[in-house]
């Protein structure tokens, strides 16, 4: 504990931009691509410690848009990073840069994890996503993908204006036949910053959005997938070590523009400001976790997880009981938290207010 | 200072005619301040409140001025301009013998400006008519001197007309004011008598009184008598402003200054009570003041219910230089302890209720304002009425009276139409209507106060674009067939959000104030019956959903300090609402049950 296990890199480039995305991202230029390579590798080498990493997450942007030699060159700043020997490596990618070519580079490079952004395969909804996302090509590349790794996320968005739960089950019954071993959900969110922000799009009516999340948990875990967190399905095995890592509020390193970390008990985040990534200027904030504040993570992370905190790796950790800092008990009268065998949880079905119990957790105990 | 060498005059104007930039070119012409120091608007400046460690509401200032080669001291007492204010104004012009009259050259007499010239001329007082503004492209100086003529019989050789802004005409109305203004009378040698105008309260000296002697001299080191509280204190500094603060060793009749005198207890000054000399005491009050009747009150409920003693402090201190603000404790079932209390208008109110959580950061919930109204008993006596949940029972009751109001609204002739509508619509009564000359219109109405209360101020601004302007004055008790309305949350009765309406637009109010409410809860983890009851019979229902969705959704690692905001913004969101058995309630819905529907 207390040491770096875990390092998110981020790659801010994408050919299309999403309606939806509020994510730091721009568009792909390839001098900007190079430059932006060479400032990650001084990034790495002056803030990394040397820690033994047990998982890598490159995420974007898209990072499977770089060419070949800029994979190349990534891969190789990368190897900077040492790992276990059970590390997990994933890499976020555009189904429609699925090819052969790009799967080898990946393989050969350590990579044993993937993320595919489908989100949905209904026309009328990618195309108010600004995303391609034809059927049959879909199908075909993820078949393809999957020869090579068989650690596959793919991400599900729904709720989309318009969207009935009759569409929703056209999405899931083709996610069923992908049949890969993990499968994130979104509801679509209008952030600020977004083109749907600006187009003054209104999310849909929330009982149908909360109908949705919960037929989708039905419809996922009938398949044998398990409900580990309140966006995450993952078939035996298969969850995501690498997320697990924020939400149960351990240290990781984040590296690359807009990237948040979690190093020596300060929580920073970089600049989005590519020209000031580029002169070394990474770090925009960062706040020192006092006792009080890390113990408050502990929870509104930790309660993301079905199986909740636990509490002897509270004790073990604050060498404090979770309930001398925290009215558990005023919770669980309210039918709000779970407290049994040893494990704090939210019940499935309040999981979609978990925000009203969370907020419980901000500014000390509940008063 | 000789008397005959004194002039205390007070300036009277409507909002944004000019009066702070007219006083400030007055503090630079009598030299009290020179150009370069002359920042904007002088007496509202905060620097200045700094320098002088206090923070003055009323301000004045004594300044210096040489006349025909004799040196004159010529006290500028400011007044608030706006209606709930009269009461103020009334201090401020008891300790003066003269008024400016300040119109401006562009927009001509306002209702506000007549309300509190006539209360310059109940007391006596001299008035000089001032047109300011006259440099401005659309000034139309012999429209309003013919308005200042044909309404208040002003001539014209006794208008000054000057431009703040420039200069011009300054000089000339200071010249004015020595000539037309008379000295105060009063002898500086009789026993003193002071009176007591306003006061604040500094940390490091206490109580700041500011004082207009009548009679008498009083001096540091004087150990004087508050004449109604029978409080003695000894005098510690004395000063004026010039307007820097200097200090004085005497103020003798005619003069205006400020007092400290190491006083502690805030409740032993009462603005308008009367100072002596303990040793060698008047005899007699001086008139001091009527103090305002509260026409608007409300519960006032700390969020945190441990900070109810905090809150009684902070009125105790609001008081000290508000006379007119009066309070009580008051018992909620919902909302706990509080106060209730009174105030002069609207204004006031939000003035109040604002300072409450800037000057004392007590996050407050307040209900509904409410007027007073008189219920008759069937066994003949009368109870007054200042909360809608203070009402006998509907049995006990003969008959219910409320407070009405007779208006004067200036306006633009082309807004008559949609004035009109907006008074009948608040059960008005038409009255008559004069026009001031070709293009304006005083209309008067008799109005329902409890109508005005809420929005009636904001509406008429919106229907006029801001051209008109509003006045009223009480004009006495009215039966009206007045029911009291009850809001049910969850079934249970929710006493601070009851109001009294009128029982023929009963239905439509309890319509109008669940679907109000509806949208002022937020969605809360279980669903709300909403219902608004006469009796024991429901005239109109709504529910506030279960909320269904309120999670973070995705949450990775460069999101998670983001995410802790939107929960701590969350949480803060949640610290302004009131939790009222298990539904948590925000300040909106206490103000929605009075509001109407806008077709």
């Amino acid at each position: 504990m207390g040491e770096c296990l875990s390092a998110y890199v981020h790659i801010p480039f994408c050919k299309h931009i999403c309606s939806y995305c509020d994510f730091c991202k721009m568009f792909y230029d390839e001098t900007m691509v190079n430059a932006y390579l060479e400032a990650l590798d001084k990034e790495i080498q002056e803030r990394y410690d040397g820690e033994v990493l047990k998982t890598v997450y490159v995420g974007g942007g898209t990072p499977s848009i770089l060419k070949g030699y800029q994979l190349d060159k990534l891969f190789n700043i990368l190897k900077k990073l040492k790992r276990n020997g059970e590390y997990e490596f994933t890499f976020e990618c555009n189904v429609s840069d699925i090819d052969e070519e790009l799967l080898n580079i990946l393989k050969n490079n350590g990579v044993n994890r993937l993320s595919i952004g489908v989100e949905t395969i209904n026309e009328k909804f990618y195309k108010f996503l600004n995303r391609y996302n034809d059927k049959e090509e879909v199908m075909t590349r993820i078949t393809l993908a999957k020869k090579y790794f068989d650690n596959i996320n793919i991400d599900l968005m729904y709720a989309f204006p318009g969207e009935a739960i009759a569409d929703l089950d056209t999405d899931l019954s083709f996610f069923k036949d992908l049949d890969v071993p993990h499968i994130s959900i979104y509801s679509l969110i209008i952030e600020k910053n977004t083109k749907l922000y600006i187009d003054n799009v209104q999310p849909i009516d929330e009982e149908l959005d909360a109908a949705m999340y919960y037929h989708i948990i039905k419809y996922l875990k009938a398949l044998g997938y398990d409900h580990y967190e309140i966006s995450n399905f993952a078939k035996k095995g298969y969850e995501s070590r690498h997320n697990l890592t924020y939400w149960n509020n351990e240290e990781y390193y984040g590296f690359g523009l807009s990237s948040g970390g979690y190093v020596s008990k300060k929580r920073y985040t970089n600049t989005r400001s590519l020209n000031n990534y580029l002169k070394g200027k990474y770090i925009l904030e960062e706040e020192v976790m006092d006792v009080q504040t890390d113990m408050e993570n502990e929870m509104i992370l930790g309660l993301r997880k079905m199986k909740g905190i636990n509490k002897d790796t509270f004790f073990r950790k604050f060498n404090s009981h979770v309930e001398d800092n925290f009215d558990i008990m005023e919770l669980v009268k309210k039918n709000l938290l779970i407290d049994d065998n040893g494990y704090i949880y939210i019940k499935e079905d309040k999981l979609y207010l978990s925000n009203q119990i969370l907020v419980n957790f901000i500014g000390g105990s509940n008063e | 200072m000789e008397m005959s060498h004194i002039r205390n005059f007070s300036i009277i104007a409507h909002i944004d005619h000019g009066k702070s930039t007219l006083a400030d070119r007055i503090l630079e012409l009598t030299h009290a301040v020179s150009a370069r120091e002359a920042k904007a608007q002088l007496l509202d400046s905060m620097d200045l409140e700094r320098e002088r460690g206090i923070t003055i509401k009323l301000n004045t200032a004594a300044l210096h001025y040489t006349y025909n080669g004799e040196e004159y001291n010529l006290n500028l007492i400011d007044t608030p301009g706006h209606v709930d204010f009269s009461y103020e104004v009334s201090r401020s012009l008891a300790a003066c013998e003269g008024a400016l009259l300040v119109v401006d050259a562009a927009q001509g007499i306002e209702a506000q400006t007549l309300a509190n010239l006539y209360l310059a001329m109940e007391n006596d007082l001299t008035i000089i008519p001032v047109i300011n503004k006259i440099d401005l492209p659309n000034a139309d100086i012999p429209k309003v001197k013919k308005e200042l003529h044909d309404l208040l019989g002003f001539n014209d050789d006794e208008i000054v007309l000057t431009s703040a802004k420039t200069g011009e005409g300054v000089e000339q109305l200071i010249r004015k004011i020595v000539e037309v203004i008379p000295s105060p009378k009063g002898d500086r040698h009789d026993k003193l008598q002071a009176l007591i105008f306003d006061s604040v309260f500094d940390s490091y000296r206490g109580v700041i009184i500011s004082a207009r002697i009548v009679n008498g001299t009083l001096r540091v080191g004087d150990t004087i008598k508050l004449m109604e509280t029978n409080a003695l204190f000894e005098v510690v500094e004395l000063m004026v402003n010039t307007p820097k603060e200097v200090k004085k060793q005497e103020l003798s009749a005619g003069e205006v200054g400020f007092i400290a005198a190491s006083i502690k207890n805030i409740s032993d000054i009462k603005v308008g009570d009367t100072i002596t000399n303990a040793l060698d005491p008047a005899s007699e009050r001086l008139p001091g003041y009527k103090p305002m009747k509260s026409m608007v009150f409300c519960g006032l409920f700390p969020i945190e219910s441990n900070r109810f003693e905090d809150l009684r402090d902070a009125l105790n201190k609001l008081k000290l230089n508000d006379a007119s603000l009066v309070f009580e404790p008051e018992t909620s079932n919902a909302l706990g302890f509080g106060f209730r209390c009174g105030f002069l208008g609207l204004l006031h109110m939000d003035i109040i209720k604002e300072r409450i959580t800037r000057e004392f950061n007590i996050e407050i919930i307040t209900t509904a304002p409410s007027v007073v109204y008189e219920a008759v008993l069937t066994n003949g006596t009368i109870e007054l009425v200042d909360a809608p949940n203070k009402m006998p029972e509907q049995t006990k009751i003969k008959e219910v009276r409320e407070p009405y109001i007779k208006t004067s609204i200036f306006t633009p002739s082309e807004y008559i139409g949609p004035i009109m509508e907006l008074c009948q619509d608040k059960r008005g009564n038409y009255i008559s209507m004069e026009y001031i000359d070709s293009t304006r219109v005083n209309i008067h109405y008799e109005l329902p106060l409890s109508e005005i209360v809420y929005d009636f101020f904001d509406k008429l601004k919106s229907y006029t674009k801001g051209y008109a302007s509003f006045d009223y004055e009480l004009i006495g008790y009215r039966a009206s067939n007045l029911v009291k309305m009850d809001i049910l949350l969850n079934g249970d009765v929710i006493d601070a959000l009851s109001t009294i309406v009128h029982k023929d637009f009963s239905y439509n109010r309890g319509k109008s104030v669940v679907e109000h409410l509806k949208d002022a809860i937020p969605r809360q983890l279980f669903e709300i019956p909403i219902q608004a009851a006469i009796g024991s019979k429901i005239i109109a229902r709504s529910t506030v959903k279960a909320l269904r969705k309120d999670v973070l959704a995705k949450c990775y690692g460069g999101d998670i300090t983001r995410k802790r905001k939107l929960l701590e913004k969350q949480k803060e969101g949640k610290k302004k609402m009131k939790q009222i058995g298990s539904v948590e309630l925000p300040q909106e819905a206490f103000m929605s049950i009075l509001a109407m529907d806008d077709e």
